[in-house]
């Protein structure tokens, strides 16, 4: 066993992660060195696409070229079919020029679209576009988690991505705790990559790409969106607006529980089971949208099974829009939509039905138990 | 002439035990497949050929240890048998105390091995939890029925391996090591935590409610390694294979070690020089037999993982999950994941036994588990009320 296995647990992805725990002083404390942001392997660097290398000072402006080119792009991948890596790279480096600019709390106007985790089911993001209607008719608001897990992330990502520089105002894809380079290691997006274009070029960019998106969002001043859920680090949607979220998603920090925490049942903030941020309860959820004046917290991160779940007494909501998660779960899934007069409607949806529904295949284990 | 008739008695001796080995062996020999013609199954090559062994009959001596042999002691401090008459089992335990008392919060890790393995499969681990905390914790491990040194009192009484009998040897035995072995612990600073591979992470799992309040009250958690329920009932129904390629004899402990090595079994040589030995024994000609007959077990293997990911994710306490390869949870797992209910830690490079095969990371990570969700360790910082 190597001898530096101390250091970066770099390998060992896990949906764990430290949070923001300030241990006993008179409790144990071995030499352990939880996982950094170091990268073993040099080409895992964040920005070693070079996506980033030549970043405008100002917004994408659409040329017509550009407007050609993209909506090429979004008709061939709207036909599930993948781009090349060349256009890959061009498509990351104008989003790059689209979303360095926008805010960690992005204002958002009424009407709107607001959907939860996608997860590389394409199909079923055609579907969410049918049932919410086309964009850019229907202005939409992503709160995370478009890669990993279903067969079609990269063939996902690159439409939504496409769509974002195409229709700026129209769309806007927040950041989830699988934008990143670790997690997408081990729930599919490196692999799919890897096999699609026999490379991790593509990888590269696009999670050099995620870096830039913005954390949350703020439909009318009133409806706090982001992906996972509150941080005992954050009181004020101000202190959202202070936070440095260029980078690969910590392991712990305000940043980190943005996209791991959890509503619960039990008051104030507690352990999350998932190893990354924390729950937080009613109690929690009252205040924070008192001292912020909003009506609401609207989050994605967790299954429910029809496809969205109301908490906290109307303080908080969970949306989820991978029906049939994972091709096995049999949940519906769910998007809301809120209108001119912040009046909201949850439209519901089962999966897409296709020829050649994906099968789950799995390696049978060889050995005994 | 005394030397001659025990020359005699030796030989003898050898020739039971040949038959012994043969018995043993069926599944290469007698299971009417010949299995050294199977299509791509050069592995099975690798069998010791008991029949072209017999020239080494004159050299074999009957040392039954092997100086070479990494010894359980240094990776535990004791090693002893507590007897439990009822349940008519004599086990064989390994454990290290804590080295002091003076931290808030003192972790003991409680070890199950699976169906096949033994105590020592979680010697190296030990020793890296035991190096990582300074000694500051505790490590128990043992061989489960029918597994390693452990023994059946009376062999007339009928032996089961259903799942209930092994929780309740492992409820019985958890009991007694809390209220002997732990009772110079002050109670308070006690923080248990449960790991246990493949079927060991069932039974910990199903063990958990059945322990007593108060003994429950000190568990921080559960963590299992390499287990799914779905795909353990798929590879139940295709060990056939896995078993019939498993050679139960060995010409030495160090083939047995190469063999596990060499079949990716086992993927840390360190790890699997404490732990393959200690699955067989050793016979006056030198060769070392398995000690647990897998077959043995047939009857009870749809009794093993019955409802383990549901009851998993449904366990009231801290819960981890670390798998081998990648992430191939079923469905209540997936769900479960998906909603938080536990942590999934994922270990791309490690082979089934993750606990022999990435010890370091293993040990880093159960630490970080314990620290998290032992409550003696952790005051959750927050800045609220502070703004203004």
């Amino acid at each position: 066993m190597d001898a530096d296995m101390d250091v970066p647990m770099h390998d060992a992805v896990s949906e764990q992660l430290t949070p923001t725990i300030t241990e006993d002083v008179t409790s144990n404390n071995g030499d352990v060195s939880n996982g950094s942001g170091d990268y073993q392997d040099i080409d895992f660097k964040p920005g070693s696409s070079g996506i980033a290398d030549n970043k405008s000072s100002t917004p994408l402006q659409l040329t017509p070229n550009n407007i050609n080119d993209l909506d090429k792009w979004i008709e061939q991948l709207g036909r599930c079919e993948m781009l090349s890596e060349d256009d890959v790279a061009r498509l990351c480096r104008m989003a790059v020029d689209v979303v360095q600019f926008e805010e960690n709390v992005k204002p958002i106007n009424v009407p709107v679209t607001i959907c939860g985790d996608v997860h590389g089911q394409f199909h079923d993001l055609m579907e969410l576009f049918k049932i919410g209607g086309p964009c850019p008719d229907t202005n939409y608001l992503f709160m995370g988690d478009y890669v990993d897990r279903g067969y079609y992330s990269v063939e996902t990502v690159s439409y939504l991505v496409a769509m974002k520089i195409r229709y700026q105002h129209r769309i806007t894809i927040l950041r989830g705790n699988h934008e990143s380079r670790q997690i997408t290691q081990v729930y599919g997006f490196y692999d799919e990559c890897l096999r699609k274009y026999g490379s991790a070029n593509v990888w590269k960019m696009f999670t050099d790409l995620f870096d830039y998106f913005p954390i949350t969002a703020l439909v009318d001043n009133k409806i706090f969106c982001l992906h996972g859920g509150l941080s005992p680090m954050i009181e004020t949607i101000d202190q959202v607006r202070e936070l440095n979220r260029v980078q690969e998603v910590p392991h712990e920090g305000p940043m980190c529980d943005l996209l791991w925490s959890d509503p619960d049942d039990r008051g104030g903030w507690g352990i999350s089971p998932r190893g990354a941020g924390f729950t937080f309860g009613q109690d929690i959820s009252e205040q924070f949208n008192h001292t912020n004046n909003l009506t609401l917290v609207a989050r994605a991160h967790q299954l429910v099974m029809e496809g969205y779940a109301w908490s906290h007494q109307q303080n908080v909501v969970t949306i989820f829009s991978a029906p049939n998660y994972c091709y096995r779960c049999g949940n519906q899934a769910a998007i809301m939509e809120v209108d001119e007069n912040n009046n909201r409607q949850f439209l519901q949806y089962d999966p897409s039905v296709r020829p050649g529904e994906p099968t789950v295949t799995r390696k049978t284990p060889d050995y005994f138990l | 002439m005394a030397g001659n008739l025990r020359r005699e008695i030796l030989l003898k001796h050898f020739d039971k035990i040949e038959q012994i080995v043969d018995n043993i062996d069926y599944t290469t020999s007698t299971n009417g497949k010949d299995i050294t013609s199977g299509e791509g199954n050069d592995i099975i090559t690798d069998l010791p050929s008991i029949k072209n062994a017999s020239s080494r009959r004159q050299s074999s001596t009957a040392n039954t240890v092997d100086p070479n042999l990494e010894k359980w002691s240094t990776y535990f401090e004791v090693n002893k048998q507590i007897t439990f008459e009822e349940r008519n089992f004599k086990f064989n335990i390994y454990y290290t105390l804590p080295k002091s008392l003076d931290t808030t919060s003192i972790p003991i890790f409680v070890f199950h091995h699976g169906a096949g393995s033994s105590g020592l499969s979680f010697a190296n681990l030990s020793q890296t939890l035991q190096e990582k905390l300074k000694g500051q914790c505790g490590c128990f491990s043992f061989d489960s029925r029918g597994h390693g040194n452990t023994t059946v009192i009376d062999p007339e009484q009928n032996v089961s391996y259903e799942r209930d009998s092994f929780i309740e040897d492992f409820r019985t035995l958890l009991e007694y090591i809390y209220s002997n072995i732990l009772s110079a612990i002050p109670k308070e600073k006690l923080s248990i935590i449960l790991v246990g591979h493949s079927l060991g992470g069932s039974i910990c799992t199903f063990t958990f409610p059945v322990f007593s309040i108060e003994l429950r009250k000190h568990i921080t958690g559960i963590t299992m390694l390499d287990i799914v329920e779905e795909a353990a009932k798929d590879a139940l129904n295709k060990v056939d294979n896995f078993l019939s390629m498993t050679p139960n004899v060995f010409l030495s402990y160090s083939d047995a070690i190469n063999w596990y090595v060499r079949h990716g079994l086992s993927k840390n040589r360190t790890s699997a020089n404490i732990a393959v030995p200690s699955l067989f024994r050793k016979f006056s000609s030198g060769k070392v037999v398995r000690i647990t007959n897998l077959q043995v077990f047939r009857p009870y293997w749809n009794t093993w993982f019955t409802d383990l990911s549901h009851s998993f994710v449904a366990v009231p306490t801290s819960k981890m999950l670390i798998l081998a390869g990648n992430d191939n949870l079923d469905k209540e797992l997936i769900i479960g994941q998906m909603q938080g209910k536990y942590q999934l830690v994922v270990f791309q490079d490690s082979g089934h036994f993750i606990q022999e095969d990435e010890t370091l990371k293993t040990a880093l990570t159960l630490i970080d588990f314990w620290k998290r969700n032992d409550n003696k360790n952790v005051i959750i910082k927050t800045n609220w009320g502070s703004a203004k």
